[in-house]
Order: C-alpha cells, then sequence, then structure tokens
C-alpha cells in the first residue's frame, strides 16, 4: 500500500471509530476524576476496618433526626399494623375549618382562608430538604419559564447579550450571594430604600420568612438554568408544525398546547430536575440567609467531615446520591418515551416587544412589564448591590477596595492570591472544561439516544457528577488523587494542578450539555441518521453533518453551562489548586475574605465583569453555528 | 476566618506537579521515634540552614495587610542560611491528621494556628499526644514570657501560644442598651436581637457555644439556649456572613463577634455607635492561637529557632497589629500603637474551657446543640 494510500485508510478508520475513541477517552476520564475519588469515600460508608458492614446505614436510616416518622418504620418495616395505626390516628386529629386570615402583615386585610389543622409531622432532616427543595424547584420554574417565553419569542434590542447574561448568577459564590441578598432585601437594603419614599417600612423581608428568602435565593441560582434549557428548546420548535395545526383549524392557544408544549415539556423537567438536585444539595446559602434551623442533609456531611466522621459523612452522601439518581433515573425514563417527530430546527418567528407605544399596552406587554420588574427585583437588584459594594465603604464612595487589588497584584508576594492569574486561570480553565466537556457531552447522549432501557442506565449513571455531595467529591479528591493512591513496588498515583482541575470541571460540566442535548436528539427521526448511513457516510460523519447542526441550539446552551460551571466551581478546585498558582477568581474571592469585607466584594466584582463579558463572546462564538 | 463558606474540610498541601503522575513514595522522610520524654535535646551545633515550612490559615498570608510576609522578611533576615515557605492547607489540622492517617508526607514543620480544640481533635483522631513533638520549652529562651492564662493545658507540651482574640458581643447602642450579663440575652428587652454564628461551621460560633457552657455547665447549655431560642436568637452559617451580610445591614443590632471589632471599625470609618462591645459577665471567651512543630519535621532545630522569634518583641507587635489580635507575651516584652490599645478591648476576665474539658467532650456538645436547631 502506497504511503497515502495508508493515510488515508488511516483516516477512514479513526473517522469509523472516532466514537468509540471518543466513548472510551470519556469513560478513562470518568474512571479517574470521578469514580475513583467518589468510590474511595463510599467505600468509608460500607467497610467497617475491613469488613463490609450496612450498620451505619442502619443507624442513619433509623434516627429520627434524618428521617422523621419514617425512621420508625425503617426501623421496623414489617410491623404493617403499628405503622398503619399510626397513620390512622394522624389523619383521626386532622381538622378543617374556616377562618380569616391577615397575609400582608400591618395591612387589615381580611382573606378567607381554609384552615387545615394538621398534627405535626416529624419529616427530619431528609424530609425538610426535599420539601425545601421541592418549593425552590416551584419558584425556579415560575421564574425561569417567563424569561424564556420572552427571550425566545420576542425581539428587542439586547435580547442576544441578555441571553448570554442569564446564566451570571450562576458563577457567584455563595458569600457573594448572600451578602448581594441582605445589601437587596435587608431592612437597610436597596429595596427598603426604594420603597420608603412611598411612606412604608422598612420592612425585615428576610426576618419575616427566612425560608423564603432561602427560596427566592435558590430561584436567583436556578432560574436562570431553567430559562436557559427551555430557551434552546423553544429556538429549534418546529413552527411548520404549529403552522400545520393552525391551517388545520387549531386556535393559536390549542396550537401551543397541543404542539409547542409537548416540545418544550423535556426541557423544563430538565431544568426542574436539576434545580431540586442541586438545592436539594444546597449548603451555604441555607445556613447564610435562613440559619440553622433551614440546615440541610449537605449542611450536616459536611459537619460530620469536619469531625472526620467519615461513615457517617458517606453514609448521609449515600443515601443522597440514591435519591437524586432515583429521581434522575424516573426522568430518564419519562424522557425516552417522549419521542418526537422528524422535524428540522425552523424557529418561530421573533416577534418585537414592543412595536408601538399603543401596544405596549396591551395586557400580554404588560403582563410582561410585570415580569421584568419581579427580575430586576430578583436578578439585577443583589448583583448591583454587590457592585456598588465594592465601590462603597462606611463613608461613601472609594476605590480603595479596587486599589488594594492592583497593589496586590504589582506588589503581592509569590504566596499570595494576586487577581490577575485568577483571572487569566479562570478563563483559560473554562476554555479547557468546554474543549473536554463538550465533546464528553455530546458523546454520552449520542451514545445513549438509541439503546433503549440500558441507555437510560448509562444516562443515569452519567449523570452522578451532579448527584454527589461537593463536599463528598473534594474528600475523595484528596484522598484518592491529592495524596495519592499507593500502588504495588513503592509506587503512588498522584492527579494534580491544572490539568486535574479542568478534567474535573469537565467532569462537573458534561452533564449540562448532556442534558441539553439528549432531549433534542432524542426527538431526531432515526431515518434521517440511517438514510445518511445508507447513502455511506460514517456514523461519525452522519453525526457531524446531519444530528449536530440539527441540536446547535442545546450544544450551545450546553457550553454556557459547561463554561459558567468551570467559572464558578469552587470545591475541587480549592483542592487541586491548594499550594500551587492554579487559583481561579471565586478562590480569589474567598482568600481576600478576611475582617474586612471590601478586597473580596471587588474581587467578586471582577469576578461578575469578566465572566458577564466571556458569556456574550461565547454565546457570540457559539451562535455562528447555530442556524 | 479559617473555614471556607463551601468546603473547608478538604484541602491540599503544596503539590506543584501539572497533571497525573507517578512518584515514588519518599522513603528518606525523617519519621523519628522520639520517645524521650524530655522532648528534644538542645544539640550544640544547631543545623540552621534550609527551608522551613510553615502551614497556617489564610488570613495570616492573605487579606489585607497580614502578618505573614513581614515574619518571612524578618525570620530570614535574621537567619540568612534559613528560607521561609508558608504553606496554607484548605482545611487547617484536619488536612495534617488525615495524611498522618494515610501516611502521607506531611510537607511541613511546624503549624501556626492550633487552637485548644484541634488538640482535642487530634488526640480523638490519633493517639493521645499525636501529631506535634512534646516540645522542650528549655529551647525557647521566650516562652516564659507568656501570660498566664494563655496555657491551653495540653498535657503532653506541644503548643505555645502566640496571641489570642476575645469572643464578645458587638452592639448597637442606639437600638439597645448594653447587656451586661447572659440572662439579660433572654429578657424581652432583647428579643430578636442577637445574631450568633453556627457552632458546627465556625469558630466564633463554637467559641460562643463554650462561653455558655463555661456560664451554665454541660447540663444547662441546652436550656439556656432554648431560652435564647425562645427570644429568637438568630444562627446564621458563618462570621463573615452574620456580620457582613446581616449585621452590617441592620437586620439586628447585636452579634456574636470579636473585642477587636472596634479596630476596624475605626479603619473603614462606620459609625462607633453600632460598634460597641459587651463583656457578658465581665468575661470575654479567650481564643488562644498556638503553635507547635509536628512529630515528623525535618528542619528541628530551625522550627525552635522560629517559635522563640515568633515570641520576640517586634514579632509579637506586628502578629497583634496586623492581625489584630492581643499578643500572647507580658506587657512588658511588647510595644504596640497607641490606636491599637484605644480600640482593641480587653475583658475584666477570659474564661476558656481546656484541654481536659473538650476532650471528649466537644464534638457532643456541639451535636447536641445542633440537633436541638435544626429544622425540625
Amino acid at each position: 500500500m502506497s504511503r497515502s494510500g495508508r493515510l488515508a485508510g488511516g483516516r477512514t478508520w479513526l473517522a469509523r471509530h472516532v466514537l468509540s475513541l471518543a466513548a472510551i477517552a470519556t469513560a478513562g476520564v470518568l474512571g479517574v476524576m470521578l469514580y475513583l475519588p467518589v468510590g474511595v469515600v463510599f467505600v468509608d460508608a460500607v467497610v467497617d476496618d475491613g469488613v463490609p458492614t450496612l450498620a451505619a446505614f442502619h443507624e442513619v436510616l433509623t434516627d429520627p433526626f434524618y428521617f422523621g416518622v419514617l425512621a420508625d418504620v425503617f426501623a421496623d418495616p414489617l410491623a404493617i399494623g403499628s405503622h398503619l395505626g399510626a397513620l390512622l390516628g394522624w389523619l383521626g386529629a386532622v381538622s378543617i375549618s374556616l377562618s380569616i386570615e391577615y397575609p400582608i402583615p400591618g395591612v387589615g386585610l381580611g382573606v378567607p382562608w381554609l384552615r387545615i389543622d394538621a398534627p405535626g409531622v416529624r419529616t427530619g432532616l431528609f424530609g425538610f430538604t426535599a420539601y425545601q427543595a421541592a418549593l425552590s424547584t416551584i419558584a425556579s420554574v415560575a421564574l425561569g419559564l417567563p424569561a424564556a417565553y420572552v427571550l425566545a419569542n420576542f425581539e428587542f434590542r439586547g435580547r442576544r447579550t441578555l441571553r448570554s447574561l442569564t446564566i451570571l448568577p450562576f458563577v457567584l459564590p455563595g458569600i457573594m450571594v448572600a451578602v448581594g441578598f441582605y445589601a437587596m432585601f435587608g431592612r437597610t437594603g436597596t429595596l427598603n430604600s426604594l420603597v420608603g419614599p412611598a411612606g412604608v417600612g422598612p420592612f425585615p423581608f428576610i426576618e419575616w420568612n427566612p425560608l423564603a428568602i432561602v427560596i427566592v435565593a435558590h430561584a436567583f441560582y436556578n432560574a436562570p438554568l431553567v430559562a436557559r434549557v427551555t430557551v434552546a428548546a423553544w429556538e429549534s420548535v418546529d413552527v411548520r408544525t404549529v403552522d400545520t395545526a393552525r391551517s388545520l383549524g387549531a386556535s393559536e392557544r390549542r396550537a401551543f398546547l397541543d404542539v409547542v408544549v409537548p416540545q418544550l415539556r423535556p426541557a423544563v423537567l430538565t431544568g426542574a430536575l436539576l434545580t431540586f438536585i442541586f438545592t436539594f444539595m444546597t449548603f451555604p446559602i441555607v445556613l447564610a440567609l435562613g440559619g440553622l434551623q433551614l440546615a440541610t442533609v449537605e449542611v450536616w456531611i459536611y459537619d460530620r467531615v469536619q469531625r472526620l466522621a467519615y461513615t457517617e459523612a458517606a453514609t448521609l452522601a449515600v443515601l443522597e446520591t440514591i435519591l437524586s439518581l432515583g429521581l434522575t433515573y424516573a426522568y430518564l425514563r419519562y424522557e425516552s418515551a417522549q419521542s418526537g417527530l422528524a422535524r428540522a430546527a425552523s424557529p418561530p418567528p421573533k416577534e418585537p416587544l414592543f412595536p408601538t407605544v399603543r401596544t405596549a399596552l396591551t395586557p400580554r406587554r404588560l403582563a410582561i412589564v410585570g415580569y421584568g420588574v419581579v427580575a430586576l427585583i430578583v436578578f439585577v437588584g443583589p448583583m448591583a448591590s454587590l457592585v456598588i459594594g465594592s465601590i462603597t465603604d462606611g463613608s461613601g464612595l472609594t476605590l480603595r477596595h479596587f486599589s488594594f487589588l492592583l497593589e496586590r497584584q504589582l506588589e503581592g508576594e509569590s504566596f499570595q492570591t494576586k487577581p490577575l492569574p485568577a483571572i487569566r486561570n479562570s478563563l483559560l480553565f473554562g476554555v479547557g472544561t468546554l474543549a473536554i466537556a463538550v465533546p464528553m457531552g455530546v458523546v454520552i447522549s449520542v451514545l445513549t439516544a438509541r439503546a433503549g432501557r440500558a441507555g437510560t442506565i448509562v444516562d443515569t449513571l452519567a449523570m452522578v457528577p451532579l448527584a454527589v455531595s461537593g463536599i463528598v467529591f473534594g474528600i475523595g479528591l484528596l484522598q484518592g488523587l491529592v495524596f495519592g493512591i499507593s500502588l504495588p513496588g513503592g509506587w503512588r498515583l498522584q492527579v494534580t494542578g491544572a490539568v486535574a482541575i479542568v478534567a474535573a470541571h469537565a467532569v462537573a460540566a458534561y452533564p449540562f450539555v448532556t442534558r441539553n442535548v439528549s432531549p433534542l436528539l432524542a426527538n431526531l427521526d432515526p431515518a434521517m441518521v440511517e438514510s445518511a448511513r445508507a447513502l455511506g457516510a460514517s456514523r461519525y460523519r452522519a453525526l457531524l453533518d446531519v444530528e449536530l447542526p440539527l441540536v446547535a441550539s442545546g450544544i450551545v446552551a450546553g457550553a454556557a453551562f459547561a463554561f459558567a460551571i468551570s467559572i464558578g466551581e469552587f470545591s475541587s478546585t480549592v483542592i487541586l489548586a491548594s499550594g500551587t498558582d492554579s487559583y481561579t477568581m471565586p478562590v480569589a474571592v474567598e482568600r481576600y475574605l478576611g475582617r474586612r469585607s471590601g478586597p473580596a466584594i471587588a474581587m467578586g466584582t471582577v469576578l461578575l465583569v469578566v465572566t458577564a463579558a466571556s458569556f456574550v463572546v461565547v454565546d457570540r462564538v457559539g451562535g455562528r453555528f447555530e442556524r | 476566618m479559617k473555614r471556607r463558606t463551601v468546603i473547608g474540610s478538604v484541602g491540599a498541601g503544596a503539590v506543584a506537579s501539572l497533571g497525573g503522575c507517578l512518584t515514588r513514595d519518599d522513603e528518606d522522610e525523617e519519621r523519628p521515634g522520639n520517645d524521650t520524654a524530655d522532648g528534644d535535646p538542645e544539640p550544640d551545633d544547631p543545623d540552621l540552614e534550609g527551608t522551613l515550612r510553615v502551614a497556617t490559615y489564610e488570613s495570616m498570608v492573605d487579606g489585607e495587610n497580614p502578618a505573614g510576609p513581614w515574619l518571612k522578611e524578618q525570620f530570614e533576615a535574621e537567619f540568612p542560611d534559613a528560607e521561609l515557605e508558608w504553606t496554607v492547607p484548605e482545611s487547617g489540622i484536619n488536612h495534617y491528621i488525615q495524611r498522618e492517617r494515610q501516611e502521607a508526607d506531611l510537607d511541613a514543620d511546624l503549624y501556626l494556628g492550633i487552637n485548644v480544640d484541634d488538640l482535642a481533635r487530634i488526640d480523638d483522631s490519633l493517639s493521645a499526644g499525636g501529631l506535634f513533638r512534646e516540645l522542650n520549652a528549655d529551647r525557647i529562651d521566650r516562652s516564659d514570657r507568656i501570660r498566664d492564662g494563655l496555657d491551653v493545658g495540653d498535657p503532653h507540651g506541644r503548643v505555645l501560644a502566640y496571641d489570642t482574640g476575645y469572643i464578645s458581643l458587638v452592639y448597637d447602642e442606639t437600638v439597645v442598651d448594653e447587656p451586661g450579663t447572659f440572662d439579660d440575652l433572654i429578657d424581652p428587652e432583647y428579643a430578636d436581637a442577637l445574631l450568633a454564628q453556627n457552632a458546627q461551621t465556625s469558630d466564633p460560633g463554637q467559641a460562643f457555644l463554650l462561653w455558655t457552657i463555661d456560664a451554665y455547665g454541660a447540663d444547662g447549655y441546652l436550656d439556656y439556649w432554648r431560652d435564647l431560642a425562645d427570644n429568637g436568637v438568630r444562627i446564621l452559617d458563618d462570621w463573615s456572613e452574620s456580620y457582613y451580610g446581616a449585621y452590617m445591614q441592620e437586620e439586628r443590632p447585636m452579634v456574636v463577634s470579636y473585642s477587636t471589632d472596634q479596630v476596624f471599625a475605626a479603619d473603614e470609618g462606620y459609625d462607633m455607635s453600632r460598634h460597641q462591645v459587651a463583656f457578658l459577665d465581665d468575661q470575654g471567651y479567650a481564643n488562644p492561637e498556638t503553635m507547635g512543630i509536628f512529630e515528623r519535621a525535618s528542619k528541628v532545630d530551625l522550627a525552635y529557632e522560629f517559635l522563640d522569634f515568633v515570641l520576640s518583641n517586634d514579632a509579637q507587635a506586628e502578629i497583634a497589629q496586623r492581625n489584630v489580635q492581643f499578643p500572647a507575651v507580658e506587657d512588658e516584652f511588647v510595644d504596640l500603637d497607641e490606636a491599637f490599645d484605644q480600640y482593641a478591648h480587653e475583658p475584666p476576665e477570659a474564661v476558656t474551657l481546656g484541654y481536659d474539658r473538650l476532650r471528649g467532650n466537644l464534638d457532643g456538645w456541639v451535636d447536641d446543640w445542633a440537633r436541638e436547631f435544626a429544622s425540625q
């Protein structure tokens, strides 16, 4: 064979096997950066002194503190009679009455209220965690969907930029969100100074109902996620299907409900699922805004780790993971059951948001304006308050917090944290994460798209990075990769430094790519790929030329998330970067936090500005691949 | 401020390698038996060359105007053949406990910033008297300058105090009167007024909890906290969140904080009436910070010199003023700026629970307390 022939043969071989090679590489990264560290910790839960045991699980499951009334059931699952008796006793004590409530404090406006009096049910830590996660999910979807509706259906100046910036809240460290929220909603916060001139307040918004504020903070983080995922799906809705329905006589509303909604549902549920998992594992926000009364399972895992009680920490983490993965599996079964029609992306046309002054007064437009006000308060308010905090101190406007950053950059010692390397590292790791996470996510989507139930299981396992406690993942990385694992012959496997950070970020990020791409991919008609293959295209070519262009909006949305995850990632970065120059912007924020908040808030502002600029770039570059 | 918001419990030391790598286990690492009861004998010819690796917490080396860079410069000036290398493990002392358990390299010779609960935890999870060497006080000439009351009571003599802070209340005198006693805090006058921190995750939060245990005993502290809860105490995550978030936005007029609060308030130009310091029962809870040399240290002679250096007049003044903590030595051995004396308040009486009371009890106390409050 001639040299060029061999080369061409090699290329054909590569083209034929590139998917398998990518799958093997993906499995390798996951094995080393995910399953190994997580496995190291999870073994603690089931092995005691080298002997496998379920004692730790028994102890946690039967502890009413963790599981409330369910603990009795776990303790003695076969005593069905007594459990039923307890349930009947509880039902018998429930009473319903009608009363007049005054929902707005200080306002004498009575509302008739159907009051259900039920004796308290002890839900335990897991029950409460699930409860607040469910409320947070509802709030996030309620706040995210209108944004998706506006961004996907209307044209206005700055729409693309706004769409790019929707995931900005995602990258903010917990302390920044807490400070921003107090500055926005606190007794002397921005909101009170806005309503003050009207002669009311100041209202203690946070003290009134800490749970409500925590839920709003969770929506601050997660509503943008719901919006982003939904916009991607909305923009790939085939407008011709709507036209067909309309031509067959369906009203606009009917066509929306019967044609558009089914195509959006998987994306909305994806957003809701991710939100539930995130808020189930929430940690800094609940304690910072809500206090210890609102502690979640993750708070206890953190505490157990602090006290070096790894067995209990691992046990709680395993239970948390089982719950998240169970939910994910249920959702993925649903998602794969939703097989769509063959369609090419032909997005609906966008109408101008405010075509004329007169149409601005239609109910629909007024509702959008109303939503805009809410979005300003919930999303823009806390971030703007942060920025204001960075240029003020006790005595007014100042630039000294930023001059600290400048001084540190110019005169800092080698062991101190400087702003520019933090910015550079964040951007480099972000780009590196994109380069790894997007192919990983797409490969997993492709592999699972047509594999039926086995695919659902693989897909569920691929979601493990989201379902595992960040704290536990952190200890796993430390014990497994940083300290190293002893190998025979006195060798030690260690994985640290910049490459490890990028790999860890990619592991955390690829599920977002998968979850953005899979629903779209599953909706494609398999016949399109099959005809391409029949005409001689390799599986890889078919993917590249047929499937990817049709799911481009999902890939771009996933890529934006991958970048955001990398920028905002904290727990594994801090472990893998410790002692090296590989620190990132959020790590710098934490390191500058001392008895003075100024430098940290200034760094937080830098984080916001740099990230906002790069989101716009990521979206613009990504937009070229969309139709 | 040793804790990270998200994940202070895990971390890494100075591992500068890139990417995955295989290394040989370092078999040369010194692992002396150190069974000698009289600690380290004074050598005739101390080895004062090479790199001394000092582990500490973040605010010692980073943040605004920390003491770390000064200490490095001065120490290297005094010992020209030596270099000081700072290392900041994310999880503080837990990092070394984990390394010790896994027999991984320690990568540090001494630790600046151990407190008494750390000692209790070391002994609970390793063996009694573990991780750090028993110090030979004769080798540290300035060790007898340390004030009475800063001895943490370690039966194994592993650590020396280098500074101390006092937990106290900070309040807004335009909203509430100065609280005088713990019992005042459960008075209706102080309803919904106090911000405290989660003792599970926060140093001052835990110190305040231990202070109430000192005041009401291990049998009575939970009752007192139930009364506090009925009076509307709010327990936030950490000092940063409770102070920058809630207190500075005037959510509440009282916060558990440090008696040096006015030093920062004066610097930042804050209204002093919002930064009044109150000592309950004329006490403050002392949190002495101590230093010790690792059992597996390789630069033992240099480490002893460092301990002595930290107790010198200049170093004590710099650490106190830059970290805004009180010096560990008697007044005659340290000169502080007038501004520091004016704004840093020392309680009439310092209380603290020593090693003996904490050992074996601390985790249980904190756990019982936290379960009392959490999501029920």
